[in-house]
């Protein structure tokens, strides 16, 4: 089925004067792959949101022109109606399923369509079988790892057998291996003869699934490429769009490198840190996480790697006292490590940004609280409310909070994800900064581009146990080969 | 008599949420339950005659709302633990209960979990600052502790709920589709033992209880 947006502009308020989409216009063929990227706030999701109906729907605001499924246009269809031709999977896992557990959200939506349970029935083993599901069946979703998640709401979408998938950032929190998969069902999808759109910053994994990229900006499609052509442009132009890497075997290049190579070369300091005893288990028989001893370089950036379930998160928790027993929490607090959470809202608790660096010192100083807001480009804003300010700041602000109550180290869960390029080089210069300034940094990441931008040491996870620590530098082929076969 | 009537008789009433999530293996949750609540309804009995001043109130007033609310409480949690999204929609139609009554309430159920698992992010977040419920801090100023722990939940699951409406209605949740279910439900012996033995408890002993004609332990 094919999709067309003409001229359309769009705004959330009232007026169309501050118009996040202005005079678009987009053809989508049937069984086309096609890829909407670039940065942040440029409308891309908007468009994702007009082809699924949400806009004008649910969403209010203010819009002009037409978007055609076929030749229906969604402002005369009902939601109840667009979803019987356009499945729709977001970015957070965490909030898109409706049911508690794996079974009935793969039943879900055929249910919702009326189908003869029967048939449902079927659906539901076809699905199970083509994405490779048995292990996930009866669970409850609470227990699932992000990419488990992201799988069942691929599956049960597809079950409905929807024409068009119009997906949101889909790989924003998966590791390489489980984005390899996601690879899969969308190429599955389109040989399947379905129309398929993509918002993404991660590109390099639709290398050859997509048809084309279109690049929003504006409010309006401002280029548009093959995948092949965009790669042949290298991969400086991308980053100067704001784009992510087309291929990451150029990653490991010593060019694409070398801008952050003088910092890589000369460690701060020979040290290390060494935690021991960092162990923990749900059932004495699988512990989940199994470490004796683990030494971190001070003053440098690590970054922890492995896939999802690994024991990454476990033991960032346990390395902050936030899990384990007494012994682990009290040894926690006594070496302050202080942890980043990846949904940073969860740790902004005050009125404003100075009162929430105050908030973790022992002694309330005002001017040393002003300082930290300085150094992280935050001084500007100490008296508005945390939550009025943007993703980045609000990690900044948290980062402040956990300098103010005086930890040494700082570990990271997922600092990046979601971004685009331009972000994630503010994050990185962000993090560089506390490194040089003496905090050793532990980063839980899957962005092969961060890493190779920022770190200095890899930790490598498997099972719960480390099974390799190495210094980055010399050794970015076998990271990223690492993280592809994790 | 150290219990005092009424809690003898809600008593009767608990049995039947205890029953229910012992069947689902909750003993843990029974226990702690039946701990509090046994202490706050002893409590309440043994302060309620005594003349205790202000304060004394205060204790005496949340004494009695544990122990009145408590019940409810332990239902709704049997409720949302173990009901299934598409299970409470099937058999809500088949009572022939508005799509526009149901979908609300589902809603609800399905937010309960998200909610908790958000307060425990969250305090995770606040033990990490050192900011404790026991501790000279809280002591000090009990408000703003209320505060840091309302304010992101509160931020957070506004967000998770547009989400979630958002999940539900592109997959074509509406009022005006009939839905099928997937999952067999039907009215059997053991629903019509938990009817009977309710309807007994509200006929005997609640109906009595609101006139004013409570019988005498």
């Amino acid at each position: 089925m094919n999709i067309s947006l003409k001229n359309i502009s769009f705004s959330y308020s009232d007026s169309l004067d501050d118009a996040i989409l202005k005079n678009l216009n987009l053809e989508i063929r049937s069984g086309e792959c096609v890829v909407l990227a670039g940065e942040s706030g440029c409308g891309k999701t908007t468009i994702s949101k007009l082809i699924n109906g949400l806009i004008p729907h649910y969403h209010s605001g203010t819009m002009d022109g037409d978007v055609l499924l076929g030749d229906k246009n969604t402002a005369d269809m009902t939601l109840a109606e667009i979803s019987r031709v356009v499945g729709s999977v977001f970015q957070n896992p965490r909030s898109q399923f409706f049911n508690i557990d794996t079974d009935c959200e793969l039943a879900f939506g055929c249910e919702n369509l009326g189908m003869d349970p029967e048939e449902i029935k079927r659906r539901m083993a076809n699905v199970v079988q083509e994405f490779h599901l048995e292990h996930l069946l009866g669970r409850s979703i609470f227990n699932l790892s992000g990419g488990e998640k992201q799988k069942i709401a691929c599956a049960s979408v597809s079950a409905t057998g929807p024409e068009i998938f119009v997906l949101d950032e889909p790989s924003a929190n998966l590791d390489l291996k489980t984005i390899a998969d996601l690879k899969e069902i969308v190429s599955r999808w389109k040989k399947a003869g379905k129309t398929v759109v993509i918002v993404e910053h991660r590109l390099y994994y639709l290398r050859d699934v997509a048809d084309r990229i279109c690049y929003v900006k504006d409010g309006q499609i401002a280029y548009e490429w093959t995948p092949a052509e965009l790669e042949a442009k290298g991969a400086e132009y991308a980053a100067s769009l704001g784009l992510r890497c087309m291929n990451l075997d150029q990653l490991g290049d010593e060019d694409m490198m070398c801008h952050s190579r003088l910092d890589r070369e000369s460690p701060s300091s020979t040290e290390s840190i060494t935690f021991t005893n960092l162990t923990f288990c749900y059932h004495r028989k699988h512990p989940i996480l199994d470490i004796d001893r683990l030494e971190l370089p001070c003053g440098q950036i690590t970054a922890l790697v492995g896939h999802n379930g690994a024991g990454k998160s476990t033991l960032a928790q346990v390395l902050c006292g936030l899990q384990g027993n007494w012994h682990q929490k009290r040894a926690a607090r006594k070496r302050g490590a202080y942890l980043i959470m990846q949904d940073v809202n969860h740790q902004l608790f005050t009125e404003s940004v100075l009162d929430e660096v105050l908030l973790g010192m022992k002694q309330q100083d005002e001017k040393l609280a002003l300082e930290i807001l300085e150094g992280l480009n935050l001084k500007q804003y100490a008296d508005n409310h945390p939550m009025a300010l943007s993703g980045g700041q609000k990690q900044r602000v948290a980062i402040g909070s956990g300098i103010s109550s005086g930890c040494d180290v700082v570990v990271f869960d997922e600092p990046t994800s979601g971004l685009d390029y331009r972000q994630m080089l503010a994050v990185s210069a962000t993090l560089k900064k506390l490194a040089a300034s003496g905090k050793t940094l532990l980063v839980i990441t899957h962005d092969p581009e961060f890493i190779l931008n920022s770190c200095q040491s890899v930790v490598r996870m498997e099972y719960g146990k480390v099974v390799e620590q190495y210094p980055l530098l010399g050794n970015q082929e076998k990271l990223i080969e690492a993280m592809l076969n994790v | 008599m150290i219990f005092t009537a009424p809690l003898v008789y809600s008593l009767l009433m608990v049995v039947v949420a205890s029953i229910l999530l012992l069947f689902e293996g909750k003993w843990k949750f029974v226990c702690t339950f039946f701990f509090v609540y046994l202490s706050a309804g002893f409590f309440f009995g043994q302060v309620k005659n005594l003349d205790i001043g202000t304060s004394g109130t205060i204790i005496l007033a949340s004494l009695f709302l544990m122990y009145r609310i408590m019940p409810a409480c332990a239902v709704l949690y049997y409720v949302i633990t173990t009901t299934k999204v598409n299970e409470f929609l099937a058999c809500m139609s088949r009572m022939h209960i508005s799509n526009k009554v149901t979908i609300p309430l589902i809603v609800m159920i399905r937010f309960f979990p998200t909610v908790f698992d958000e307060s425990r992010a969250i305090g995770n977040a606040m033990r990490m600052r050192g900011i404790r419920l026991f501790s000279l801090r809280t002591l000090k100023n009990p408000v703003s502790f209320l505060e840091y722990r309302l304010v992101p939940l509160l931020v957070s699951i506004t967000k998770i709920g547009d989400e979630l409406s958002i999940a539900a209605v592109t997959r074509g949740l509406s009022t005006d589709t009939k839905r099928t279910c997937v999952a067999k439900i039907g009215f059997r012996w053991a629903d019509a033992v938990v009817w009977a033995y309710c309807i007994a408890v509200v006929l005997f002993y609640v109906i009595p209880g609101l006139t004013g004609n409570l019988p005498s332990l």
